[in-house]
Protein backbone atom coordinates (compact mmCIF):
# COMPACT_ATOMS: atom_id res chain seq x y z
CA UNK A 1 0.00 0.00 0.00
CA UNK A 2 1.54 3.09 -1.31
CA UNK A 3 -0.62 5.02 1.29
CA UNK A 4 1.70 4.29 4.13
CA UNK A 5 4.37 6.80 2.16
CA UNK A 6 1.56 9.20 2.06
CA UNK A 7 1.23 9.12 5.83
CA UNK A 8 4.57 8.91 6.87
CA UNK A 9 5.31 12.26 4.49
CA UNK A 10 2.28 13.84 6.97
CA UNK A 11 4.16 12.80 9.79
CA UNK A 12 7.27 14.08 8.64
CA UNK A 13 5.57 17.06 8.12
CA UNK A 14 3.41 17.63 11.45
CA UNK A 15 7.26 16.64 12.87
CA UNK A 16 8.47 19.45 11.14
CA UNK A 17 6.30 21.95 11.57
CA UNK A 18 6.32 21.24 15.42
CA UNK A 19 9.71 21.52 15.91
CA UNK A 20 9.87 24.83 13.80
CA UNK A 21 7.46 25.73 16.62
CA UNK A 22 9.19 24.90 19.90
CA UNK A 23 8.12 21.53 20.03
CA UNK A 24 4.90 22.02 21.74
CA UNK A 25 1.58 19.13 21.73
CA UNK A 26 0.00 18.24 18.75
CA UNK A 27 -3.47 19.00 19.88
CA UNK A 28 -5.34 17.90 16.25
CA UNK A 29 -4.13 17.69 12.38
CA UNK A 30 -6.66 18.13 9.44
CA UNK A 31 -5.65 15.95 6.44
CA UNK A 32 -7.31 16.25 3.26
CA UNK A 33 -8.06 14.02 1.19
CA UNK A 34 -8.47 14.57 -2.90
CA UNK A 35 -11.11 12.37 -4.40
CA UNK A 36 -8.72 12.41 -7.28
CA UNK A 37 -5.95 10.20 -5.93
CA UNK A 38 -8.59 7.61 -4.61
CA UNK A 39 -6.65 7.00 -1.14
CA UNK A 40 -7.91 4.08 1.10
CA UNK A 41 -8.75 5.83 4.35
CA UNK A 42 -8.69 2.52 6.40
CA UNK A 43 -4.71 1.54 4.76
CA UNK A 44 -4.05 4.95 5.63
CA UNK A 45 -5.15 5.23 8.87
CA UNK A 46 -3.30 1.61 9.74
CA UNK A 47 -0.30 2.89 8.03
CA UNK A 48 -0.70 5.89 10.45
CA UNK A 49 -1.31 4.74 13.11
CA UNK A 50 2.02 1.80 13.23
CA UNK A 51 4.11 4.75 12.06
CA UNK A 52 2.87 6.34 15.67
CA UNK A 53 3.68 3.60 17.51
CA UNK A 54 6.32 4.64 20.58
CA UNK A 55 5.50 8.31 19.64
CA UNK A 56 3.98 10.77 21.87
CA UNK A 57 1.41 11.88 18.77
CA UNK A 58 -2.19 9.81 19.43
CA UNK A 59 -4.18 8.42 15.85
CA UNK A 60 -6.96 10.59 17.59
CA UNK A 61 -5.59 13.94 17.05
CA UNK A 62 -5.69 13.38 13.38
CA UNK A 63 -8.91 14.33 11.52
CA UNK A 64 -9.84 13.82 7.81
CA UNK A 65 -11.57 15.81 5.36
CA UNK A 66 -12.46 14.91 1.86
CA UNK A 67 -12.11 16.99 -0.95
CA UNK A 68 -14.57 17.03 -4.44
CA UNK A 69 -12.11 17.04 -7.25
CA UNK A 70 -12.57 19.61 -10.10
CA UNK A 71 -11.29 20.69 -13.32
CA UNK A 72 -11.51 23.69 -15.33
CA UNK A 73 -10.33 23.57 -19.45
CA UNK A 74 -7.81 25.60 -20.78
CA UNK A 75 -9.45 25.27 -23.97
CA UNK A 76 -12.66 26.25 -23.64
CA UNK A 77 -13.30 27.19 -19.64
CA UNK A 78 -15.70 23.93 -19.09
CA UNK A 79 -15.71 23.09 -15.82
CA UNK A 80 -16.67 19.61 -14.02
CA UNK A 81 -15.77 17.69 -11.43
CA UNK A 82 -14.53 14.34 -10.88
CA UNK A 83 -17.79 12.63 -10.39
CA UNK A 84 -19.18 14.47 -13.66
CA UNK A 85 -16.94 12.58 -15.38
CA UNK A 86 -13.83 10.63 -14.22
CA UNK A 87 -11.53 7.53 -15.41
CA UNK A 88 -13.28 4.94 -17.38
CA UNK A 89 -11.86 1.45 -16.23
CA UNK A 90 -9.34 -0.22 -13.75
CA UNK A 91 -6.17 0.95 -15.94
CA UNK A 92 -7.00 4.60 -15.42
CA UNK A 93 -8.47 4.73 -12.23
CA UNK A 94 -5.17 2.29 -10.76
CA UNK A 95 -2.66 4.75 -12.61
CA UNK A 96 -4.15 7.46 -11.71
CA UNK A 97 -4.20 6.12 -7.65
CA UNK A 98 -0.69 5.65 -8.19
CA UNK A 99 0.08 8.96 -9.62
CA UNK A 100 -2.67 11.78 -9.77
CA UNK A 101 -1.14 13.59 -12.58
CA UNK A 102 -2.31 10.38 -14.65
CA UNK A 103 -5.19 12.17 -14.80
CA UNK A 104 -4.00 14.67 -17.83
CA UNK A 105 -3.30 11.15 -19.99
CA UNK A 106 -6.55 9.79 -19.32
CA UNK A 107 -9.33 11.90 -18.39
CA UNK A 108 -10.82 14.88 -21.27
CA UNK A 109 -12.88 17.79 -21.15
CA UNK A 110 -16.37 16.69 -21.23
CA UNK A 111 -17.25 19.56 -23.75
CA UNK A 112 -14.17 19.82 -25.95
CA UNK A 113 -12.36 16.24 -25.09
CA UNK A 114 -9.06 18.40 -24.65
CA UNK A 115 -6.31 16.66 -22.69
CA UNK A 116 -5.37 20.72 -21.88
CA UNK A 117 -6.88 20.81 -18.65
CA UNK A 118 -6.61 22.46 -14.87
CA UNK A 119 -6.91 20.31 -11.78
CA UNK A 120 -8.33 23.10 -9.08
CA UNK A 121 -9.01 21.42 -5.97
CA UNK A 122 -9.19 17.35 -4.64
CA UNK A 123 -6.00 15.88 -6.04
CA UNK A 124 -4.71 13.93 -2.86
CA UNK A 125 -3.82 13.94 0.04
CA UNK A 126 -2.59 17.30 2.20
CA UNK A 127 -2.52 19.63 5.35
CA UNK A 128 -4.69 21.81 5.94
CA UNK A 129 -3.66 22.97 9.84
CA UNK A 130 -2.17 21.69 12.48
CA UNK A 131 -3.18 22.85 15.82
CA UNK A 132 -0.20 22.73 18.48
CA UNK A 133 -1.00 23.58 22.60
CA UNK A 134 -0.33 27.05 22.70
CA UNK A 135 -2.27 27.54 19.76
CA UNK A 136 0.16 28.44 16.67
CA UNK A 137 -0.56 26.53 13.53
CA UNK B 1 -2.69 24.33 2.47
CA UNK B 2 0.49 21.81 3.09
CA UNK B 3 2.09 20.02 1.20
CA UNK B 4 3.30 16.71 3.13
CA UNK B 5 5.45 15.08 0.38
CA UNK B 6 8.61 17.30 0.40
CA UNK B 7 9.17 16.58 3.96
CA UNK B 8 9.02 12.91 2.79
CA UNK B 9 11.70 13.09 0.01
CA UNK B 10 14.77 13.15 2.19
CA UNK B 11 13.54 10.19 4.16
CA UNK B 12 12.74 8.10 1.05
CA UNK B 13 16.85 9.33 -0.02
CA UNK B 14 18.50 8.61 3.17
CA UNK B 15 19.22 5.61 1.34
CA UNK B 16 21.51 6.26 -1.38
CA UNK B 17 24.62 7.43 -1.58
CA UNK B 18 25.25 9.28 -4.44
CA UNK B 19 22.33 11.20 -6.62
CA UNK B 20 23.45 12.03 -10.60
CA UNK B 21 21.68 14.28 -12.73
CA UNK B 22 22.38 13.70 -16.59
CA UNK B 23 21.25 16.71 -18.72
CA UNK B 24 22.02 18.95 -21.30
CA UNK B 25 19.68 21.54 -21.96
CA UNK B 26 19.24 20.60 -26.28
CA UNK B 27 17.34 18.00 -26.65
CA UNK B 28 18.85 14.87 -29.09
CA UNK B 29 22.30 14.89 -27.83
CA UNK B 30 21.84 11.76 -26.16
CA UNK B 31 20.81 12.08 -22.37
CA UNK B 32 18.94 9.19 -21.85
CA UNK B 33 22.07 6.94 -23.52
CA UNK B 34 24.47 8.53 -21.39
CA UNK B 35 22.32 8.20 -17.92
CA UNK B 36 21.01 4.64 -18.82
CA UNK B 37 24.04 3.30 -19.85
CA UNK B 38 26.44 4.45 -16.97
CA UNK B 39 23.83 3.08 -14.79
CA UNK B 40 23.89 -0.15 -16.33
CA UNK B 41 27.33 -0.08 -15.89
CA UNK B 42 27.54 0.83 -12.90
CA UNK B 43 25.04 -2.00 -11.59
CA UNK B 44 27.24 -4.33 -13.56
CA UNK B 45 30.10 -3.46 -11.76
CA UNK B 46 28.59 -4.73 -8.88
CA UNK B 47 26.90 -1.72 -7.10
CA UNK B 48 23.45 -0.85 -6.45
CA UNK B 49 21.88 1.39 -9.01
CA UNK B 50 18.80 3.06 -9.30
CA UNK B 51 17.53 4.96 -12.87
CA UNK B 52 14.66 7.56 -12.42
CA UNK B 53 13.56 9.02 -16.00
CA UNK B 54 12.04 12.21 -15.16
CA UNK B 55 11.28 12.88 -18.98
CA UNK B 56 7.55 12.59 -18.45
CA UNK B 57 7.00 14.05 -22.13
CA UNK B 58 9.77 11.86 -23.79
CA UNK B 59 10.15 8.95 -21.37
CA UNK B 60 12.30 6.75 -23.17
CA UNK B 61 14.68 5.09 -21.17
CA UNK B 62 12.10 1.53 -20.57
CA UNK B 63 12.69 1.79 -24.18
CA UNK B 64 16.16 1.51 -24.56
CA UNK B 65 16.30 -1.35 -21.94
CA UNK B 66 13.79 -3.01 -22.91
CA UNK B 67 11.58 -3.35 -20.06
CA UNK B 68 7.64 -3.73 -20.22
CA UNK B 69 6.75 -1.73 -17.11
CA UNK B 70 3.05 -2.25 -15.64
CA UNK B 71 1.74 -1.37 -12.22
CA UNK B 72 4.28 -1.03 -9.56
CA UNK B 73 4.14 -3.68 -7.04
CA UNK B 74 3.57 -1.69 -3.66
CA UNK B 75 5.13 -1.85 0.01
CA UNK B 76 5.90 0.46 1.92
CA UNK B 77 5.08 2.93 -1.12
CA UNK B 78 6.38 1.76 -4.08
CA UNK B 79 8.71 0.01 -5.57
CA UNK B 80 10.92 0.32 -8.75
CA UNK B 81 11.26 -2.48 -11.45
CA UNK B 82 14.29 -4.12 -11.42
CA UNK B 83 15.79 -5.01 -14.83
CA UNK B 84 18.79 -6.11 -17.19
CA UNK B 85 20.02 -8.15 -13.99
CA UNK B 86 19.62 -5.47 -11.63
CA UNK B 87 19.02 -2.02 -12.04
CA UNK B 88 16.32 -0.76 -10.02
CA UNK B 89 14.00 1.71 -12.40
CA UNK B 90 11.32 3.99 -11.93
CA UNK B 91 9.62 5.81 -14.92
CA UNK B 92 6.20 7.95 -15.24
CA UNK B 93 5.80 5.21 -18.47
CA UNK B 94 4.72 2.61 -15.51
CA UNK B 95 1.75 4.75 -15.09
CA UNK B 96 1.02 6.45 -19.03
CA UNK B 97 2.08 3.59 -21.27
CA UNK B 98 2.60 5.19 -24.50
CA UNK B 99 0.15 7.85 -24.16
CA UNK B 100 1.53 11.42 -24.51
CA UNK B 101 1.55 13.04 -21.08
CA UNK B 102 0.76 16.57 -21.52
CA UNK B 103 1.68 18.21 -18.26
CA UNK B 104 1.89 21.78 -17.34
CA UNK B 105 4.55 23.22 -15.28
CA UNK B 106 2.69 22.61 -11.83
CA UNK B 107 1.54 19.58 -12.86
CA UNK B 108 5.30 18.30 -13.44
CA UNK B 109 6.68 19.24 -10.17
CA UNK B 110 3.46 17.19 -8.56
CA UNK B 111 4.76 14.17 -10.29
CA UNK B 112 7.92 14.91 -9.79
CA UNK B 113 7.58 15.53 -5.89
CA UNK B 114 5.02 12.00 -5.63
CA UNK B 115 7.36 10.37 -6.99
CA UNK B 116 10.86 11.07 -5.26
CA UNK B 117 8.15 10.87 -1.63
CA UNK B 118 6.55 7.39 -2.43
CA UNK B 119 9.29 5.62 -4.62
CA UNK B 120 11.36 3.31 -2.34
CA UNK B 121 14.77 2.97 -3.38
CA UNK B 122 16.37 1.22 -0.27
CA UNK B 123 19.90 1.40 -0.13
CA UNK B 124 21.67 2.56 -3.20
CA UNK B 125 25.23 3.35 -4.23
CA UNK B 126 23.90 5.64 -7.30
CA UNK B 127 20.37 6.80 -8.45
CA UNK B 128 20.93 8.27 -11.98
CA UNK B 129 17.70 10.56 -13.00
CA UNK B 130 17.59 10.95 -16.52
CA UNK B 131 16.20 14.77 -17.18
CA UNK B 132 14.38 16.20 -19.99
CA UNK B 133 15.49 19.11 -22.36
CA UNK B 134 15.96 22.75 -21.23
CA UNK B 135 16.37 24.45 -17.71
CA UNK B 136 13.12 24.17 -16.54
CA UNK B 137 10.61 22.56 -13.85
CA UNK B 138 12.43 19.59 -13.87
CA UNK B 139 16.09 21.16 -13.26
CA UNK B 140 14.98 23.12 -10.83
CA UNK B 141 12.51 21.18 -8.89
CA UNK B 142 15.41 18.53 -8.50
CA UNK B 143 17.49 21.63 -7.53
CA UNK B 144 14.63 22.01 -4.88
CA UNK B 145 13.77 19.18 -3.54
CA UNK B 146 16.96 17.10 -3.96
CA UNK B 147 19.44 19.63 -2.95
CA UNK B 148 22.61 16.77 -3.12
CA UNK B 149 21.80 15.89 -6.61
CA UNK B 150 25.04 16.38 -8.91
CA UNK B 151 25.02 17.32 -12.72
CA UNK B 152 26.75 15.56 -15.46
CA UNK B 153 26.17 17.56 -18.21
CA UNK B 154 25.77 15.96 -22.01
CA UNK B 155 26.16 17.57 -25.26
CA UNK B 156 27.16 16.87 -29.24
CA UNK B 157 29.97 19.34 -30.48
CA UNK B 158 27.16 21.07 -32.73
CA UNK B 159 27.28 24.69 -32.63
CA UNK B 160 23.23 24.36 -31.85
CA UNK B 161 24.20 22.57 -29.10
CA UNK B 162 27.15 23.78 -26.78
CA UNK B 163 25.80 27.41 -26.49
CA UNK B 164 22.28 26.12 -25.15
CA UNK B 165 24.38 23.86 -22.77
CA UNK B 166 26.60 26.62 -21.49
CA UNK B 167 23.26 28.56 -20.28
CA UNK B 168 22.37 25.10 -18.44
CA UNK B 169 25.69 25.26 -16.83
CA UNK B 170 25.51 28.99 -15.89
CA UNK B 171 22.23 28.36 -14.59
CA UNK B 172 23.63 25.40 -12.16
CA UNK B 173 26.85 27.50 -11.14
CA UNK B 174 24.33 30.38 -10.11
CA UNK B 175 22.37 28.20 -7.85
CA UNK B 176 26.03 26.44 -6.53
CA UNK B 177 25.16 23.12 -8.09
CA UNK B 178 28.04 20.19 -8.03
CA UNK B 179 28.72 19.82 -11.79
CA UNK B 180 30.44 16.65 -11.52
CA UNK B 181 32.13 16.68 -15.65
CA UNK B 182 31.21 16.92 -19.37
CA UNK B 183 30.30 14.01 -21.55
CA UNK B 184 30.59 14.60 -25.47
CA UNK B 185 28.33 12.79 -27.50
CA UNK B 186 28.00 11.64 -31.36
CA UNK B 187 31.82 13.04 -31.12
CA UNK B 188 33.45 13.57 -34.15
CA UNK B 189 37.02 11.91 -35.83
CA UNK B 190 40.12 13.31 -34.55
CA UNK B 191 41.12 15.68 -37.05
CA UNK B 192 37.33 17.11 -37.14
CA UNK B 193 37.57 17.07 -33.14
CA UNK B 194 40.70 19.32 -33.80
CA UNK B 195 39.19 21.94 -36.14
CA UNK B 196 36.12 21.61 -33.96
CA UNK B 197 38.04 22.55 -30.85
CA UNK B 198 40.00 25.24 -32.14
CA UNK B 199 36.38 26.75 -33.21
CA UNK B 200 34.92 26.50 -29.87
CA UNK B 201 37.72 26.95 -27.27
CA UNK B 202 35.44 30.18 -26.00
CA UNK B 203 32.27 27.52 -25.53
CA UNK B 204 32.11 27.41 -21.37
CA UNK B 205 30.85 23.99 -21.56
CA UNK B 206 33.87 22.27 -23.08
CA UNK B 207 35.76 23.47 -19.40
CA UNK B 208 34.24 20.88 -18.02
CA UNK B 209 36.13 18.69 -16.63
CA UNK B 210 35.75 15.65 -19.37
CA UNK B 211 34.23 12.29 -18.23
CA UNK B 212 33.87 10.63 -21.65
CA UNK B 213 33.84 11.06 -25.16
CA UNK B 214 31.42 8.68 -26.74
CA UNK B 215 31.95 8.13 -30.83
CA UNK B 216 28.89 7.84 -33.75
CA UNK B 217 27.21 5.26 -34.00
CA UNK B 218 25.13 4.85 -37.43
CA UNK B 219 23.76 1.36 -35.75
CA UNK B 220 23.29 2.93 -32.40
CA UNK B 221 18.97 1.54 -33.26
CA UNK B 222 20.11 -1.77 -33.49
CA UNK B 223 21.30 -1.40 -29.40
CA UNK B 224 18.13 -0.46 -28.19
CA UNK B 225 16.02 -2.87 -26.88
CA UNK B 226 18.75 -4.76 -25.88
CA UNK B 227 20.69 -3.48 -22.62
CA UNK B 228 22.98 -7.04 -23.26
CA UNK B 229 24.35 -5.67 -26.84
CA UNK B 230 24.94 -1.88 -25.84
CA UNK B 231 26.59 -2.60 -23.58
CA UNK B 232 29.10 -4.75 -25.54
CA UNK B 233 28.75 -2.40 -28.29
CA UNK B 234 31.92 0.07 -28.24
CA UNK B 235 29.12 3.12 -26.94
CA UNK B 236 29.01 0.34 -23.87
CA UNK B 237 32.72 0.22 -23.24
CA UNK B 238 32.69 4.05 -23.84
CA UNK B 239 29.70 4.29 -20.95
CA UNK B 240 31.82 1.57 -18.79
CA UNK B 241 34.67 3.93 -19.04
CA UNK B 242 33.06 7.27 -18.17
CA UNK B 243 31.13 5.08 -15.26
CA UNK B 244 34.12 4.11 -13.77
CA UNK B 245 35.02 8.20 -13.40
CA UNK B 246 31.99 9.33 -11.43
Amino acid sequence: MHEWALAEAVLATVEKIRREQGGGAVRSVRVGIGELQAVDLEAFRLGLSSLLEGSDLAPEVFQFQKEAASFRCNRCAAEWLLTDQGPEGEEAREAIHFLPEAAYVYLRCPSCGSPDFRLQAGRGVSIQEVELEGGGD
Amino acid sequence: MIDPRPAAVAGKLAGVKRILAFAGAKGGVGKTICAVGSALALSAAGKRTGLLDLDFQGASAHILLGAELSFPEEASGIKPFTVAGGLELMSIAAFSGERPVPLRGTSVTEAILELLAVTVWGRLEFLIIDMPPGSGDEVLDLIRYVARAEFVLVTTLSPLALPVGGRLLRLLEELGVPVLGLIENMAPGPRRAREGAQAKTAEPLLALPLLGRLPYDPDLDRLIGDPRALMGSCLGRELSKIAARL
